[in-house]
């Protein structure tokens, strides 16, 4: 079986997010990997954002310094890109088919129901309307550590 | 699809909704019965002159939004032309001035829903609100809630929002026209409201209904195509609305008698009531049709406008006028929450003040302020024509048209009453405190208007040149200070010094402090400074000298004193330095040694204490452990860097517990949070001293924070730090951060 995380796009939300991926990634790559970091913009389409474009690719560069400082410690090379959509999981799959990536790599984030269905559960949506592997990393700062550590 | 465009994604349909959705929800639903008391029939004129004030103002607003593509808009345009200051009261302004207006819509749709459903009044203490307030209270909750989430919100939505209202009001208007009676509209202009005087009060009052068009260019940055579909959607929504405003009003008016309409609630749902019931036998369906308007007319509004404030501040925190902590992104929901939080709460607070007339009229002077600012800033671009100012849309006639559009918006305020209008300067005071107490230190952008003066201040009248000057951002003037003492490390000690000011464009104070035994008076000590210390007036003329190759400001300044060391602490607080560089040697101030115990160890500024063995900062090592001290080695690691291009490379000695991945995770966010994410990273392992000494043998230059204990106490107590310094071979430079603890960090909790 190919590897898949031979070359993985890994969307990231948040610098927490990016934190908690790189964490549970990082660690099961080889020396020398390359990722692919992006974040993605949600637009509405037509509609006035609930937040403004500029402000959000300002975070956006935020995260990936963070993204950028981790990686050189574990001596991974990382791309970053900064993808506009309507909808999160789209998005992140038309950025995987852009660059052939081997997967899409990332952590499950919580929230209640009710903010999931408000603002849009884009975790199911990127195991369940994928076109390419997905890999769904642990959260190890979730108290999993044990079945964590066994296998890393 | 490029990147570029798919962040645009506001088609010139969606633009001009979001002005046509903001500006139909006021005028009609809301103020329509106080419209009809103010002046009789001759409001539907009234609106009209709205329309036509606010055309001039579209224009400008067209001209700058296309040039300046820029979240934030109007508040935008007045601080990059005007400059900070004029920024800063039109950024309160539209803040403010939307938060007003929202509170208002909100009102609005909570008369709407009472309408609907019943909600009882609250009498609290002596303090009572209506039925009315309790639902706009709880509505407004829940908009700012919804926000605060982020609620996926699509641009069909918004279409159909739109669409839906223009369809109703037109169904209105039409369905009314067979209901009037043109004899109903007589007199026009009746004498009781003052007759054709009327007017311009009557425009005063209902100009809450065109705040809609500047919200467009908040979101300037998003719109396709922006040369072409930014006029079309600013201009077009107030051509659209002043026409569908003038037409309902005349209907309405001939519908029902405008002393009618005045005094009953909801006047829009009466006619709708009549007309529907007359021709169709519909009176219910007409009423409800309306109240189903006024609410989602009223909500859209209100919800535009809580997303324009917030990009309004983030606007105004790149800026740097408001805190950066107000714009941050919420890591859940990706909305500047906080923002929505405290515009919410003044929305909330407004709702709970009530009065609807003094709401919507406080709102529109502040949007007249920006207006009238934003007319001037245009001026003030056209005429300073910076290279970057290339605008795909020109207002016609200039300068007729933004000379009018200010003098229309500044005078319109004039119609307003005075607690309208002092409600209104609060905040504009406010925003000019803000300015000249809080963010002039702190801002560095400078506006058109000030650059241009002062690349003049040959031609210009000395007044405005002095003007500008005094209320130009200063950034906050760094002040570097270095008390002299030994000759042979002057050259050193200023180069550092010089190098600091110059990257935070400051001054360097170089002091020598000249010590006298106490029998010595020092008045006698001051008339015969040459004779008693002959080094002085060459010591800071050679300071000068150096600090003067850097192109930084030098002060120079001799202390006459009894004493040495704590003369430097003095000297600190005298000259208000920011940061203090310091020899340290055996013949430095080495006089202290006998007096540690009368120091305190709370330094007055920041200092730094140089160890000298030649300034090379070609390579720089910043062990670091994080505190504060490490981050002023971290600052000053940044400065060197980018002075002299240096090398740095950060130092991380993890506990035999930590694992490699969290030491190099703890490194790579330090280096990220202080802006060295380019360093060198190096994780060593063992005893903290053996590894900085080890990679100590590359660098020129060992950067060390001092700890908790106090400076002073370390150079003399030989502890880790002391040892460090004496063991290795490159020059040191001990850190020791000001801890500031006023009132104000405190309850703010910055640094």
């Amino acid at each position: 079986m190919t590897d898949l995380l031979a070359y993985p796009l890994v969307p990231v939300a948040s610098e927490a997010d990016a934190e908690a991926t790189l964490r549970a990634l990082l660690p099961r790559l080889d020396a020398g990997a390359t990722i692919v970091v992006c974040h993605v913009i949600e637009k509405a389409g037509g509609g006035v954002d609930k937040a403004g474009v500029e402000q959000r690719e300002d975070r956006a560069r935020e995260i990936f310094d963070h993204v950028e400082a981790h990686c050189r410690t574990a001596d991974v090379s990382v791309e970053t890109r900064i993808d506009y959509g309507t909808d999160v999981a789209d998005t992140v799959f038309e950025a995987a088919a852009d660059i052939d990536a081997s997967a899409v790599a990332f952590t499950p984030r919580e929230g209640s129901r009710w903010l999931q269905f408000l603002t849009g559960d884009t975790a199911r949506d990127l195991v369940t309307e994928n076109d390419r592997p997905v890999v769904v990393l642990p959260d190890r700062s979730r108290g999993t550590a044990s079945t964590d550590e066994a296998e890393s | 699809m490029s990147d570029e465009e798919l962040a645009k994604d506001l088609g010139p349909l969606a633009a001009l909704t979001i002005g046509v959705g903001t500006m139909i929800g006021a005028g009609i639903f809301v103020l329509p019965g106080q419209a009809a008391g103010e002046a009789g029939p001759v409001i539907a004129i009234s609106f009209i002159v709205g329309g036509v004030i606010s055309l001039f103002t579209a224009l400008s607003a067209s001209e700058l939004g296309t040039a300046m593509p820029k979240a934030g808009g109007s508040y935008y345009y007045v601080n990059h032309a005007l400059g900070p200051l004029f920024g800063s009261i039109a950024g309160m302004g539209n803040w403010i001035g939307l938060a007003f207006a929202s509170a208002f819509y909100m009102l609005g749709f909570g008369d709407f829903l009472v309408d609907i459903v019943g909600v009882p009044g609250v009498d609290l203490f002596g303090f009572s609100l209506s039925s009315i307030q309790i639902a706009a209270l709880v509505a407004g909750a829940v908009f700012v809630a919804v926000n605060y989430v982020g609620a996926k919100e699509t641009g069909r939505l918004q279409n159909i929002i739109v669409i839906t209202l223009v369809a109703i009001l037109t169904a209105v208007t039409v369905i009314g026209f067979f209901s009037a009676d043109l004899s109903t509209l007589r007199p026009f202009a009746p004498a009781e409201t003052g007759g054709y005087g009327a007017i311009l009060p009557g425009t005063a009052l209902i100009f809450v209904s065109y705040l809609g068009f500047a919200k467009i260019t908040t979101v300037a940055e998003e719109i396709k195509n922006p040369g072409r579909n930014l006029p079309l959607a600013i201009v077009g929504s107030v051509v659209i609305v002043t026409i569908m405003y003038a037409i309902i009003m005349v209907v309405l008016m001939s519908v029902e008698n405008w002393k009618t309409l005045a005094t009953i609630p909801s006047p829009v749902v009466h006619v709708a009531e009549i007309s529907f019931g007359n021709l169709l036998g519909l009176a219910w369906l007409g009423g409800g049709l309306i109240v189903f308007a006024g609410l989602l007319a009223t909500a859209s509004s209100a919800n535009a406008s809580i997303l324009a404030s917030s990009r309004i501040n983030f606007a105004m925190g790149r800026d740097k006028l408001i805190t950066a902590k107000l714009n941050e992104i919420h890591p859940k929901f990706a909305t500047p929450y906080r923002s929505i939080v405290v515009t919410g709460a003044f929305i909330l607070a407004f709702i709970a003040y009530g009065n609807v007339e003094v709401l919507a009229k406080a709102g529109s002077v502040l949007h007249l302020v920006v207006y009238g600012l934003m007319n001037l800033g245009l001026i003030v671009m056209r005429e300073a024509d910076p290279e970057e100012y290339d605008p795909d849309f020109t207002v016609p006639f200039y300068p007729l048209t933004p000379i009018l559009g200010a003098l229309l918006s500044f005078g319109l305020i004039t119609q307003m009453k005075p607690e309208e209008i002092q409600l209104s300067l609060v905040f504009i005071a406010v925003g000019l405190g803000w300015y000249l107490f809080y963010a002039r230190t702190r801002a560095d952008k400078q506006g058109i208007l000030g650059q241009y003066i002062l690349s003049r201040r040959d031609d210009m009248p000395k007044a405005a040149v002095s003007a500008a000057d005094s209320v130009a951002p200063d950034g906050g003037d760094y002040r570097v200070m270095v008390p002299l003492a030994n000759p042979k490390h002057e050259k050193d000690l200023i180069t550092l010094a010089s190098a600091l000011a110059k990257q935070n464009d400051g001054t360097v104070i170089a002091t020598h402090i000249v010590t006298v035994p106490d029998q010595t008076t020092l008045e006698h000590a001051r008339d015969n400074v040459d004779a008693l210390d002959g080094t002085n007036d060459d010591l800071l003329e050679a300071a000068r000298e150096d600090a003067e190759t850097f192109g930084v400001d030098v002060e120079t300044h001799t202390i006459i004193s009894h004493r040495a060391f704590e003369e430097v602490f003095d000297a600190a607080r005298t000259y208000n330095a920011d940061v203090c560089v310091m020899g340290w040697g055996p013949h430095s101030h080495g006089r202290a040694e006998s007096r540690v115990d009368e120091l305190t160890s709370e330094v007055p500024c920041d200092f730094l204490v140089l160890k000298d063995r030649g300034f090379d900062p070609d390579h720089l090592l910043v062990p670091t452990a994080g505190g504060p001290d490490s981050d002023l080695s971290a600052a000053v690691a940044r400065d060197l860097r980018e002075e002299y291009d240096s090398t740095v490379e950060l130092l991380y000695v993890r506990d035999d517990d930590e694992s490699r991945d969290d030491a190099g995770e703890f490194l790579a966010n330090w280096a990220v949070d202080h802006d060295l994410k380019d360093a060198e990273f190096t994780i060593e392992d063992g005893d903290v001293e053996e590894a900085i000494e080890r990679r100590a043998r590359d660098a020129t230059m060992l950067l060390v924070g001092a700890t908790e204990r106090g400076l002073i106490n370390r150079l003399l107590g030989g502890t880790l730090v002391m040892d460090v310094v004496d063991d290795v071979d490159c020059s040191v430079l001990l850190a020791e951060k000001k801890r500031r603890r006023s009132l104000k960090e405190r309850l703010l909790g910055s640094e």
